[in-house]
């Protein structure tokens, strides 16, 4: 493991006070651009696929001028959340997808452009499951899936989306009861499939950090002053970092349970959060993107 | 034309053209002129002073044929005479060549087989023979694959399954090379198939001085025919790659018909098309695709059935050999930075049993990704800095990483990679890649097929979206393909989304090729290009996410054009690269007995010729006999080493080398030869009088057909080169000068009479 580049990163993101979620305001076009055709004519100006629609993008978020050249998005998923159908439907309805959204995914872009070469679009990037454009960024991120409720076309989006190729990080939901849940859902999704543990020689975690083992990441306010880093009972002690496979041997999902590494990184520059969690958590999910922008 | 010649001027042209003119009168020659002069003034003054009921005018038309008539008198009293060199009789030899192979058996334009009108002029009783006889000693002999001396053209078989004229000649020449040779007469169809350029065999004719008097046999078309063009396969192929073959189907006689067209491989179709016949003489393309599953030699068989009332049906099937190999052919990846092109052309070729792409990823500053590698060393310092490291590959895939990474050493490397390792280079676009990486100017844009414009002050503003299609080359090119077994229709290519690019490229280098063409709205942009640098050969791809082929909302999911387009470019990089021991032979088709020649080239692991090398070849017979031959330096090429295998029976014969330097193994090779009856000798059947009368021109010979051939011997005899003396033949008694000399006094007479001055 190599902790001190990321620690000087996440140190200097604090410094640097890119707390992003209070930035100056920036009009928004209105555009429902998200549902744009997927092939618009060359200098219609901007594309749908690279930044929220108008319902997902927050009122101050800023945009890359340029941001169709870019290579990565941090790509977060959009999804139908709390009460229909499954083993959801308590708490925050219909909007669990939002949960860090959109401070964790800038804090981590900053970091990860920092650690790495990428050329990565500075900004979040939320899309619905259904929307056609979601094909368009390989790597997606999901949270609070313990309370998905997947609509049958953000079922059929998602499936298209991972035998196409995609890639998909899931994290920070909690429990048996969340994961019966996620279970349900993603077996939807992809009927069949068994849900595995990863191992720790499996090259995730050597992508770019060799990480030797899986670290339980709390959510702020825990993991300090004697509080424990699980959030909930026994059922929440163990994180694990579990996949899905598809016919080629291919990982398509990695499934963070029992970890909040959006916490991480969306608190990194609190000094209350401790930086060995927020170090780890980027460190994971530097690993993440590189493996996943490379099998 | 020429009879009436001999007529006239009592001595065929030719005689003329080889002797010298010349005066034999005894008198002294100014005393003639003399005499002549004082006649022709003395009739001048008669005509001049004569008076009567002519004009001047009558007077000097008479003057003028009485001068004239004189002239004639005065010339043929000077003794005009022709100096020849003349063979001697008896002491000269003639070597007379007969094609004795299979393309003798078709007919000849008496509709009767040309062997027979070989055998009936050349035979033993014929006039020509005896003829020739009289003043010369004859050698005949016999070639088609090789050559060899036979009594006379009855004890041939006319079965031989190639021609070798070049071989013949030298054959001839040789053996005939201690005895004083007048002359070598070469009957024959003209269709040469040995391989070997016809100045190969003049040069030395020339330089001795030995004529060639050919004799054409047959026509120079065959009517009706269809005839299989030359099949343009890779000699070595990758199992399973799609191939793409044009094939030319040539005809007389059947303008309009539709034909099939079948290739196949041991017996089993592999594909079957159709083409329509145009004019005469105008070859038709049928364009076949198909694939080679199964490894080791294959032999490919392409033809078209007979069709009613051919001329030659052989000449339908044309077999080609092709060395399928198993072998996985090893590609270095370099990124220079985290990309989906690289996730997803993994994907793309990660079921290839034949290509290994093995990855270095720049993911930071000094900080590498490495996949696919065989071993915890390979790449562990990066990207290789020694051309023993880098030449390991077969194949190199620059990604999006800017020239200044590279030290010059490095920027010289990769393009050694191609032109001296003769690997394939990729060239892929980016925001770090081509112009826009800094490659301008660099090694390594020499090599590339592209020429790389200004880079973009700022690459982001470059950005272009394409739609990419085919050129007209690239629809047939096997590294432009969506699909393997069928061909890529235009509709697959319009339904794929655009991609987009950061690097302007518009033109291509000359000599290069461009395989895909984007449409970028207001002008046409390069996607695909290729060309041959040396031994290798350089491609570039110039967009930035090909993946979109593959994630695209509107590919579907089963759609496999990304992963075909992937797997056919990355295939056609690396095949034919060499290794360090790299075989050759002649001919991959040999009947049995005859002898083909085999070189390996052996270079060390930076592929520099190795000299000193110990190169031994296993050749297996189909018998599974096994005889071992030790392969020497040929001197005159640098690490080329060369033995003969004789196949003695029909099969597949197996040539394995080994080559070893200082101790060492440097390297390994296998090929095949197939021994066995070939139809070569029925392609091209017709004729070829241009290369028959030029054989005869260039060495001071003369063409000849079946009915011209008559005057064979007086031409070998005033022609000819070996023992000879001069010889005087008289021109005053030629009739020519008595037709002249009467028609003179006629018209003085006639003109008298009209003129009333008789």
């Amino acid at each position: 493991m190599r902790p001190f580049p990321t620690l000087l990163a996440v140190a200097a993101v604090a410094a640097s006070g890119v707390i992003v979620a209070r930035t100056a305001p920036r009009p928004s076009t209105g555009t429902d651009v998200a549902r744009a055709p997927t092939t618009p004519a060359l200098g219609e100006v901007p594309r749908g696929f690279f930044a929220p629609p108008s319902d997902l993008r927050l009122p101050d978020s800023p945009q890359d001028p340029l941001p169709e050249v870019r290579e990565f998005f941090f790509t977060r998923a959009a999804y139908t959340s709390g009460g229909r159908g499954g083993w959801g439907g308590f708490g925050r309805r219909g909007q669990s997808w939002r949960t860090d959204y959109p401070k964790a995914d800038r804090q981590f872009m900053v970091v990860l452009k920092r650690l790495t070469n990428l050329d990565g679009y500075d900004y979040e990037n939320a899309i619905l499951l259904d929307d056609p454009n979601l094909r368009r960024f390989p790597f997606l991120y999901a949270l609070e899936v313990g309370y998905m409720a997947l609509t049958e076309p953000e079922i059929e989006g998602l499936r298209s989306y991972l035998e196409a190729g995609g890639f998909l990080v899931i994290d920070d939901f909690w429990g048996l009861q969340q994961w019966r849940n996620f279970q349900y859902n993603m077996a939807r999704v992809l009927p069949g499939r068994e849900i595995v543990d990863l191992p720790m020689d499996h090259p995730l975690f050597s992508a770019f950090y060799d990480i030797e083992e899986v670290r339980q990441t709390p959510a702020i306010g825990r993991g300090v002053g004697g509080r424990p880093t699980w959030e909930g009972g026994e059922d929440t002690r163990v994180p694990m970092v579990r996949g899905i496979f598809d016919d080629e041997g291919r990982l398509m999902v990695v499934i963070n349970w029992n970890t909040d590494l959006g916490d991480a990184w969306e608190h990194a520059e609190n000094p209350f959060y401790p930086l060995e969690y927020s170090t780890y958590a980027y460190q994971v999910g530097v690993n993440m993107v590189v493996y996943g922008m490379s099998h | 034309m020429e009879r009436i010649f001999e007529a006239l001027f009592k001595f065929r042209p030719l005689l003329f053209r080889e002797g010298d003119l010349t005066f034999a009168t005894p008198w002294p020659m100014a005393l003639l002129v003399l005499g002549a002069a004082v006649i022709a003034v003395l009739a001048v003054a008669t005509y001049g002073t004569a008076r009567g009921r002519s004009s001047p005018g009558d007077r000097t038309v008479l003057a003028t044929l009485r001068l004239a008539a004189l002239g004639i008198l005065t010339f043929c009293l000077m003794q005009p005479t022709l100096i020849l060199s003349s063979t001697v009789a008896q002491r000269n030899f003639v070597g007379i060549l007969v094609d004795d192979s299979r393309s003798m058996t078709l007919p000849g334009e008496d509709g009767r087989p040309r062997s027979v009108t070989a055998t009936e002029t050349f035979g033993a009783d014929s006039e020509l023979v005896e003829a020739l006889s009289e003043r010369f000693a004859l050698r005949y002999f016999r070639f088609s694959g090789d050559a060899g001396r036979v009594p006379g053209p009855e004890a041939m078989g006319f079965d031989g399954t190639r021609t070798d004229l070049v071989s013949a000649l030298d054959r001839a020449r040789e053996e005939l090379s201690s005895v004083p040779l007048s002359g070598l007469v070469v009957l024959s169809d003209g269709a040469d198939n040995g391989g070997r350029a016809l100045a190969e065999a003049m040069v030395p004719l020339q330089a001795a001085s030995v004529p060639v008097f050919t004799v054409g046999l047959g026509e120079e078309t065959l009517d009706p025919d269809i005839q299989v063009g030359e099949v343009e396969l890779p000699r070595t192929a990758l199992q399973g790659s799609a191939l793409v073959v044009d094939i030319l189907v040539s005809h007389r006689g059947y303008r309009g018909r539709r034909v099939p067209v079948v290739v196949e491989d041991g017996g089993r179709i592999l594909v079957e098309d159709s083409v329509t016949l145009e004019s005469d003489g105008e070859p038709a393309v049928a364009r076949v695709r198909f694939s080679l599953d199964e490894a080791g030699p294959r032999r490919i068989r392409v033809r078209v059935p007979a069709q009613d009332g051919e001329a030659v049906v052989q000449n339908n099937v044309r077999e080609v050999s092709v060395e399928v190999k198993a072998r996985r052919q090893k590609i270095l990846y370099f990124e220079g930075e985290p990309r989906y092109e690289l996730k997803f052309l993994r994907r793309a070729i990660a079921d290839d049993p034949n290509v290994q792409v093995v990855v270095l990823q720049r993911t930071a500053d000094n900080k590498y990704l490495r996949l696919d590698v065989d071993g915890p060393d390979e790449l562990v310092d990066g990207f290789p800095d020694t051309r023993e490291e880098l030449f390991a590959y077969q194949g190199l895939i620059l990604g999006s990483v800017e020239a200044s990474f590279f030290t010059s050493d490095q920027l010289r490397m990769i393009a050694d990679f191609v032109s001296v390792r003769g690997g394939g280079l990729l060239a892929l676009g980016g925001r770090n890649a081509l112009a826009e990486g800094g490659y301008g100017g660099t090694a390594v844009d020499e090599v590339l097929p592209v020429v790389l414009e200004e880079p973009a002050p700022d690459p982001r503003r470059a950005y272009t979206e394409m739609k990419v299609g085919p050129t007209p080359a690239g629809a047939s090119h096997p590294a432009a393909q969506l699909r393997t077994e069928d061909a890529t229709p235009d509709s697959l290519w319009a339904a794929l989304p655009p991609l987009s690019t950061l690097n302007r490229i518009v033109r291509v280098k000359p000599g290069a090729t461009s395989l895909l063409a984007g449409d970028a709205g207001d002008e046409q942009r390069v996607v695909l290009a290729h060309q041959r640098y040396g031994r290798g050969k350089a491609l570039a791809f110039a967009v930035q996410d090909s993946w979109m082929w593959q994630m695209h909302a509107d590919v579907p999911l089963d759609d496999p054009s990304h992963e075909i387009l992937w797997q056919q470019i990355l295939r056609w990089l690396v095949e034919g690269v060499p290794d360090q021991v790299e075989l050759r032979a002649e001919r991959d088709a040999v009947e049995p007995g005859e002898r083909v020649r085999i070189t390996a080239e052996v270079l060390d692991s930076t592929y520099l010729a190795i000299n000193d090398a110990s190169v031994v070849a296993s050749v297996t017979a189909p018998d599974g006999s096994v005889e071992q031959l030790v392969m020497e330096w040929t001197v005159d090429e640098d690490g080329l080493y060369a033995a003969e295998v004789q196949p003695t029976f029909a099969g597949s014969w197996t040539v394995d080398v080994s080559a070893a330097s200082e101790g060492a193994i440097v390297g390994s090779g296998v090929l095949h030869v197939d021994a066995g009856p070939s139809d070569a000798e029925y392609f091209d059947a017709g004729r070829r009088t241009a290369v028959l009368e030029r054989l005869a021109e260039d060495t001071g010979g003369r063409f000849y057909t079946p009915e011209t051939v008559s005057s064979l011997p007086e031409d070998l005899q005033f022609t000819g080169g070996g023992v000879t003396l001069t010889e005087e033949r008289d021109l005053w008694d030629m009739p020519i000068l008595f037709l002249l000399l009467l028609g003179l006094v006629g018209a003085e007479w006639g003109y008298r009479r009209m003129r009333g001055l008789v």
